[in-house]
Formats: C-alpha cells, sequence, structure tokens
C-alpha cells in the first residue's frame, strides 16, 4: 500500500491519481478537513478558479481505494528494510500504519518575520486570516491590513473583501515592475496572467488600496507604520499610519520539512534560503520507496503541486510519466523560480525590530538577548545562541523564528549562514507533540 | 595572542574550567575550540552536579570537592549560570537495601543523606507514585545550566587578559625532545610550553595528534525534553538503579530514570546509556522506554507532551574513571577528559588537580587514580 | 463578526459562556465574539491571540477540559467544553 501524507493538492492530486489506477491508498492529514492550506473551505470563498478541489474532495469521500485518515497528527516514523512505519496521534489516540512506499505532500506555511510589535494581539499571517475565514467563517478584525510581499497577499485580501471585512489596504513590499525580470517564465504560463487579471478586477470591484515598495515596520496596538523599503528590505523613511486591529503580514512560505528529515530525505537550501528536499526528475526523494510533491520541494503554488502529486504517483506505481506532465512542471517550476526573482526576502527587516522585540515568540527571548549571547557570550552560530538564550526551544520547536534567529546572529557576527545550518535548523526527531502517556502506552 | 602561557583545547565546561584555573593562577591563557563555545558534550547536557551517583573512592572525593568549587565558581564570576542547590532524592523501586548500604558508605565518607520514610519522601515530591515508599535524599546534589555556565566562565577568562579562538580546528602538534611546543590549527600555529587536552568526546583524537594515546570512547545517551508544565518536581528525581547503570561497562542499552524541572517549566527525563559509537540515530523505543519509566515515578506526567530528544555523547574510560593529569609520552601535554556523564559536576576540581600538579603543589586530592598513564602499558 | 452558520454548541472561555458553530476551532468562536486575547505569555505575561491559524506557532495554546497546550487555531469546539487561556 502506498501512503499519501497532507491533503493538500499535492498529496490530493497522488491520492486520486493513485486511485484511479485501481491501487490503495491510505491518506493521512493533520486536519479534520481535507484542502490543506490552499482549499480549506468551510463554504466557498470568492477567488480564481476555487471550485478546483471538488472532484479531489469527491474522491476522497467516495473511492473504494481511498482510505482518509483525518485529524492525524504523524509525531515519528521508521523506515526499515522494505517497509515504512508512521506514528500518528488522533484525538489523543496514538497509532501506526506500515506501508510500502510513502509520498510526502506535507506543505508548507506562511513565513514571518519580526517587526516592533509583532507580538501583540491580532498580528497575524495571511494564511491565519485565510483559514478563519474559509475553515471558519469568521473575519479576523474590524480592519485589515495585508502586508509582506507575494501574489498570495491578493486572494487572501480579495476573499476577505469579498465576504464583507474592512481591508485597510494592502502593502506589497515590492515593485510589480520586477516581472519584467522573467518575461520567459510568463510567456510560458498565460493562465497565471489571466489569473492576476482576475485579481487586479477584483481589487478594483472591492476598491483596494494597493501600495508597493512599501512595508509595515511598526505596530502599537491601533495603528501600523508603514516605511517605505528597498529591494532589501531596509527602512527608507516612514511615511504613514494605518488605523487596524488586524495585521496580515506574510513573506513567502516555509516548506513543512521534518517528517522527510526523520525519515533522512535529503534536503537542500533553495537559491533564496529555503530549506527543501532535493528530489529527482520523478519526484523521488533520496530514501528507498519515498517521494515527495509540492512545496517540500520548493514552493511553487497549487497549479505545481497538483503536478507534481501526480507525477510522484505515477512514479511510485512504477507508471510511465506522460511528457505533458513533465513539461507541465517546467513551466509551472519557471513561474516558481520567477516569483522568487520578483519578490525576494532580503536582510533588510532587521532594521525594523526594537532591542526588546521578542524574536522568539515561544519563549519570548528579545532581540537584546540574541545580541548579547553574540557579543558576550561568544555565540557564532544559531545552535549556540539557542542554548544561551533558548530562541527556537518552545513549543513550535523554532518553525517560526529559527530562520530569522540565524540571519540575526549571521548578521552580528558578519558572516553568511551556512547551508549546514540552515538544514540542521531544520531537523527535529518528534515531529509533533505526544503526551509520555500515550508513548508509554506504546511500548511493544 | 603572541605567545601564551597555556593553551587549552576545548571550549566546554572541562576547557572552561581550566582556563579559569590557570588564569587565576597568574597563567596567560589561550582557548581554542573547533566549534564554539559548548558545542560539544556540554551543550548536550543537564548540568548534573552530583554526588548521589558515586560509590565511595577517589571519584566521591573529587565529586565532592568540585561540588564545592562549583559555589567558589559563583562567587568569582558571578552567579549568572543558574547554580542551584536543589538536591536529588533517590528512589528506591521495591527492595531498598542496596540503596541504603550505598548511603550508609557514601556518609562515611563525607556525603550527606536522609533516609526518607514514605511519608517524608512524598513531602518531597508530592506527585511521586503513592506506592513508592523508601527513598534517600542528597541535600548537596545541585545543577546548573552548563552552556551558560561554560560562557560565563571563559567570559571571565577573557576579561582577565585570556583569549578565546573559535572555529579552530587542531590538525598537530609541535614537539621538542617530547615536550610541547605548538599547536597546529585551522587558524594558524600557537606556540605554548603546556597545553591542555579538554576535548571532550574527541580527547582521543588530539592525542593521536600529539603522538600519544587516550582511551576515550563515546558512549550515546538520549535526554527527553517536555512542554512547560507547571512545578510537578521539586528535586533532581533518581531510580535507584540509576546509580548502578551509571557504573556499568555493558554495551547494551541502559535506561534509567532521571527527572527533574527547570526554570523554563520544561522537564527532562533521561538517562540512556548505549555504547555504539558516534551513531546519532534516533532510537524511538528507547524514547517510550524513558517516558514509561518517567510516567511510573510520577504519574501526573502522564498527560505532559514530549516536545524534543537530543542526544548527546558522553566521553568514558575503559575504567569508567576520568582521565585527569600530564600525558604519559608528551611532556606538556595535559589531559582533563572522559568523565562521562559527570563532567559537568567534576570540571572545577579536575581543572584544580592540573593545575596544582603544574605548580607542584600540594592538592585537595592525590591525583593518581586519575593519571593517564595507568593506561600507558596497555596501549604500548 | 461571524455569519450566521448556525451558532448552536455553547462552551465556557475563563467561565464566561460563548456560542460557536459545529466545525469551528476555539480560536475562531472565541474571535467571532469579539475575544483578542487567548492565552497570556509565561514569562512576560503578554496578551496573545492567533498567529499562524493552522497549528504551527503554538502561539494561540489554552486548557481544553484539563489538557494543556493545546492550539484552539486546530482543537474544534464540542458542546460543553470548559477552556481555560494558558499563563
Amino acid at each position: 500500500m502506498i501512503a499519501v501524507i497532507g491533503a493538500g493538492p499535492a498529496g490530493l492530486a497522488a491520492a486520486m491519481t493513485v486511485a484511479q489506477n485501481n491501487e490503495q491508498v491510505v491518506v493521512i492529514d493533520s486536519a479534520p478537513r481535507p484542502g490543506g492550506q490552499y482549499w480549506r473551505h468551510l463554504r466557498k470563498v470568492e477567488g480564481y478558479k476555487s471550485g478546483r478541489s471538488d472532484k479531489y474532495f469527491r474522491a476522497l469521500e467516495e473511492s473504494k481505494k481511498i482510505i482518509y485518515i483525518r485529524g492525524a497528527q504523524i509525531w515519528s516514523a521508521v523506515q526499515s528494510e522494505n517497509a515504512i512505519t508512521l506514528n500518528y496521534l488522533a484525538a489523543g489516540i496514538e497509532s501506526s500504519i506500515t506501508v510500502a512506499k510513502v509520498i510526502l505532500a506535507t506543505g508548507a506555511h506562511d513565513r514571518a518575520l519580526p517587526f516592533t510589535g509583532w507580538e501583540r494581539p491580532g498580528v497575524m499571517t495571511p494564511g491565519a486570516a485565510q483559514a478563519l475565514l474559509k475553515g471558519h467563517n469568521v473575519i479576523a478584525g474590524q480592519k485589515i491590513l495585508i502586508t509582506g510581499t507575494g501574489p498570495f497577499l491578493l486572494p487572501v485580501a480579495v476573499g476577505l473583501a469579498a465576504a464583507g471585512a474592512q481591508v485597510a489596504g494592502i502593502i506589497e513590499a515590492h515593485s510589480p515592475l520586477r516581472w519584467l525580470r522573467s518575461p520567459v517564465a510568463l510567456l510560458l504560463n498565460p493562465q497565471k496572467s489571466i489569473e492576476l487579471i482576475y485579481y487586479i478586477r477584483k481589487i478594483y470591484q472591492y476598491k483596494l488600496k494597493v501600495s508597493f515598495n512599501r512595508a509595515v515596520i511598526a505596530y502599537d496596538g491601533r495603528a501600523a507604520s508603514i516605511a517605505t523599503v528597498d529591494t532589501e528590505l531596509r527602512i527608507k523613511e516612514t511615511v504613514s499610519k494605518i488605523d487596524c486591529d488586524v495585521i496580515a503580514a506574510g513573506w513567502g512560505f516555509t516548506p513543512d520539512v521534518t517528517l522527510g528529515g526523520i525519515l533522512g530525505c535529503q534536503q537542500v537550501v533553495d537559491r533564496d534560503g529555503t530549506v527543501i528536499f532535493a528530489v529527482d526528475r520523478d519526484q523521488r526523494s533520496s530514501a528507498t520507496n519515498i517521494w515527495i510533491a509540492g512545496e517540500a520541494t520548493g514552493i511553487g503554488g497549487a497549479d505545481l503541486a497538483l503536478v507534481e502529486g501526480r507525477i510522484a504517483a505515477l512514479s511510485a506505481l512504477g507508471l510511465a510519466i506522460p511528457a505533458r506532465l513533465r513539461l507541465a512542471r517546467y513551466r509551472l517550476q519557471k513561474f516558481a523560480t520567477a516569483l522568487q526573482v520578483s519578490y525576494p526576502v532580503g536582510n533588510g527587516w532587521q532594521g525594523w525590530i526594537a532591542l526588546e522585540s521578542k524574536i522568539c515568540r515561544c519563549e519570548e527571548v528579545s532581540l537584546g538577548e540574541i545580541c548579547a549571547s553574540v557579543s558576550e557570550l561568544s555565540a557564532n552560530d544559531a545552535r549556540t545562541s539557542k542554548l544561551f538564550t533558548r530562541a527556537g526551544m518552545g513549543m513550535c520547536q523554532g518553525r517560526i523564528c529559527s530562520r530569522n534567529v540565524s540571519e540575526i546572529i549571521a548578521k552580528q557576527t558578519q558572516c553568511e549562514v551556512t547551508e549546514q545550518e540552515r538544514i540542521g535548523y531544520s531537523n527535529r526527531p518528534i515531529s509533533a507533540p505526544i503526551s509520555l502517556g500515550a508513548l508509554a502506552n506504546g511500548i511493544k | 595572542m603572541k605567545n601564551p602561557d597555556a593553551i587549552v583545547i576545548g571550549a566546554g565546561i572541562l576547557g572552561a574550567c581550566s582556563a579559569l584555573s590557570l588564569t587565576n593562577a597568574g597563567f596567560k591563557v589561550l582557548i581554542i575550540d573547533r566549534g564554539t563555545v559548548a558545542s560539544g558534550t556540554t551543550g548536550a547536557g543537564e548540568g548534573n552536579i552530583l554526588v548521589s551517583d558515586k560509590d565511595p573512592g577517589p571519584e566521591l572525593t573529587l565529586a565532592l570537592r568540585s561540588r564545592d568549587l562549583w559555589f567558589e565558581l559563583q562567587e568569582d564570576v558571578g552567579d549568572s549560570f543558574e547554580l542551584e542547590a536543589k538536591g536529588g532524592v533517590v528512589v528506591a523501586r521495591s527492595d531498598d537495601s542496596q540503596l541504603l548500604a550505598l548511603a550508609r558508605s557514601q556518609s562515611a565518607h563525607g556525603v550527606v543523606t536522609e533516609k526518607l520514610d514514605s511519608k517524608r519522601l512524598h513531602e518531597l515530591e508530592p506527585y511521586l507514585h503513592p506506592e513508592l515508599s523508601s527513598g534517600v535524599f542528597y541535600p548537596q546534589d545541585a545543577q546548573c545550566q552548563p552552556m551558560l555556565a561554560a560562557a560565563r566562565i571563559i567570559q571571565s577568562v577573557i576579561a582577565r587578559g585570556g583569549q578565546l579562538v573559535t572555529r579552530s580546528k587542531v590538525l598537530g602538534f609541535k614537539t621538542e625532545n617530547d615536550a610541547m611546543s605548538s599547536v597546529l590549527t585551522s587558524t594558524g600555529e600557537y606556540s605554548a610550553p603546556i597545553v591542555i587536552n579538554a576535548a571532550g568526546t574527541w580527547a582521543g583524537e588530539i592525542a593521536s595528534l600529539a603522538g600519544s594515546h587516550l582511551p576515550v570512547a563515546p558512549r550515546r545517551g538520549f535526554i527527553l525534553v517536555t512542554e512547560p508544565a507547571p512545578q510537578y518536581i521539586f528535586h533532581k528525581v533518581y531510580d535507584s538503579e540509576y546509580v548502578v547503570n551509571v557504573a556499568s561497562s555493558d554495551a547494551d542499552l541502559q535506561t534509567s530514570t532521571v527527572v527533574e524541572g527547570t526554570r523554563s517549566g520544561t522537564i527532562l527525563i533521561g538517562a540512556s546509556r548505549e555504547r555504539v559509537g558516534f551513531d546519532s540515530t534516533m532510537n524511538y523505543e528507547i524514547v517510550r522506554k524513558l517516558a514509561a519509566q518517567a510516567t511510573s515515578l510520577f504519574p501526573i506526567l502522564r498527560d505532559v507532551q514530549l516536545l524534543r530528544v537530543y542526544r548527546g555523547f558522553r566521553p568514558y574510560a575503559p575504567d569508567h574513571l576520568p582521565l585527569i593529569g600530564e600525558d604519559y609520552r608528551v611532556k606538556g601535554l595535559w589531559h582533563s577528559a572522559g568523565h562521562e556523564g559527570a563532567g559537568i559536576g567534576l570540571a572545577p576540581g579536575s581543572a584544580a588537580l592540573i593545575t596544582d600538579t603544574i605548580l607542584g603543589r600540594p592538592s585537595f586530592m592525590d591525583p593518581a587514580a586519575f593519571s593517564p598513564k595507568r593506561f600507558a602499558e596497555v596501549l604500548q | 463578526m461571524s455569519e450566521s452558520t448556525g451558532a448552536d454548541l455553547s462552551f465556557t472561555f475563563n467561565g464566561d459562556c460563548y456560542e460557536g458553530a459545529p466545525g469551528q476551532s476555539i480560536a475562531a468562536a472565541l474571535m467571532a465574539s469579539g475575544v483578542r486575547e487567548l492565552r497570556t505569555t509565561r514569562f512576560h505575561k503578554e496578551p496573545r491571540l492567533i498567529f499562524c491559524g493552522i497549528g504551527v506557532c503554538f502561539d494561540c495554546v489554552v486548557v481544553v477540559n484539563g489538557v494543556a497546550n493545546q492550539r484552539a487555531c486546530l482543537v474544534e469546539i464540542n458542546q460543553g467544553d470548559e477552556i481555560v487561556s494558558s499563563k
């Protein structure tokens, strides 16, 4: 049997492909409902091609070949000679399943950058605002400011506006003119231009105010301070204040590489510093019988994830992969590269933060404490600073702050973050918390 | 630094303590490390400063003196590494005769012990399993935050004229007439007549580079770290089997429980010991076993979640005694290594022994039992 | 702020009664009722709401029926739940 981990676009495409080829597949997903971050619907939300997920959800419900385990968090995994055992928790009870092959489609979460006041209630990621709306039917606040960089800000803003939220503006850190650097990617992906035009029309329809080359650099609980920034995100000048009770700030995405890391799949550092998995042309990882699809092999969006999911499934089934799928992946990967070129996240954000601002939200470690670990205690990498300050040691195990801490240490020590450090901070032997009682009950 | 009087290899706790001890004796000290401060075993330890797990003998003498030296160190560099005399509670699972006999012999050698009946045991640790009814309290057992301790001590060394060079890997040594003359490293050559090898699990490699031998091997240990929880555990709490396992030379896995709370609210659960070389593969069966043992001591921990597991490699010598003293072949090369799980606790005493011997002054004990020369014949 | 989805589950948060719809997370149901603080931090006692909203950051942890550190953004409300802020 094949197990697919994750029920977002990549996982659903993989599962449906396996089922269509009459093989048994088990889908394990941590959320109570399918769709991952991109397709989480409690109800229909306005957005480009938002009905696309329907056939996948139907397959999950109806196909006799698909076993769907929802609300299950895999906390560990072990590969033996010709089987992979996945240990998961559902409603506090531990179970495990042993399969021959695994397709990892574990997705990504928003990358967050700290700014002065980002610990305050109301500051969240665009993914959080989106999840509240699409998954739970709740508008995050009275007046919502959307900020950060990248095209994902558009569907979030449009979705909120369409649901009746007051959107205080979209503050995009880069200029749309940066797309001119990637003409080939645009020509190869005409459907992306159509999608963009769709959102531009919606922005006009809802009278959303968009500004470019700006960022939210501080929040005092009532208003956001807006500054013009250069391409490295360094502050040029503080220009205005915007009243809001929610700031949804997102700076690209961080893939979830924990489970693949436990299974020994080789990780590499993408050109923008993101840790991803190395896969071959059939989405095969370095580990035997493990394929990886979607954001964990490089941030590329739902369209690319769907294609990669299908390729991974066909390869896992030992079937031929049609040339048109490979071509589609090529086109979309070009687009993914163009996204990195158009929306880079430079290190200028380090100038947005007051010394007393927390960098590690869990353990409440401030920028000042991290800097002191370098200047006073001779820390020269994130691991050592973490041992001194506890930054990255809290409940989230550094998922939110590790990369930022590394970048801060690198700047303080005038070094570059090494690839070894980037991959190191992504490794966690326990991929989700598990109670000691459940662990004890599971003794063989 | 031009012409230091001594070079310390290793910026872990043993190197830090040696450097401070020599600095306080008037030496100009250079510390080098292939990584950075506390990047080896010191960074993967619990910060144990224990007397309870030592049988009467030279190691207990060293442990008792070291424990006092820790509190003097605190005065010397300032209280900034969470040093705390929290005390240890050793719990007998069933038959308590072995434990009580050990406690009696320890108290004859200066260890403060208090036999605990059921009532007193549960006063000290109210969340212990109600059926546990006998134990021994060791008020001298203490704890520090070892990474902070190493960093703060090295800070003091630097403030007193010493120097730290990180990311400096030892490539070789120069000797003249079998006496130390300089250390060749990835960051350059440093000359000094005295070199202290405090390289932890890598101390054996350092000795080899100097043309000598030091029988240090790694023993793997896992430590479980939970989510922050309310204070359920008030001391270091051990299973009495811990004492037996620490001394074992069995290669197979041994687990016996050590449970304690930390200032940040997380609970640490140790300790497994295996001789598997530098294999850092995760073993979830060990994790389960440690969880089961901890929850059998403290049932309330059943609802507390495990957040992470870390692996450390503890350096040990075949006879489980540390290697402290001058190399049997190279004059001027001194070793302070192989303390296994007790390196934090034994560090200040080990440093004092070396400084005293270098200066030719009497020390608090005869260091002969720890001399690396005890393996000279076997190895030659 | 919530559109009517038939809020027919009741639960308590720090002793006060709230309502929510089936399938809603604890965080969503409370935010729909205007709650702006799910917990206070351990060391500096600062208020926190949700942050990542998808179970990654653990910033929204609450005590659900006595079980600590549950992610309010993930855990769905059940009739009669007793929820308390983590402190």
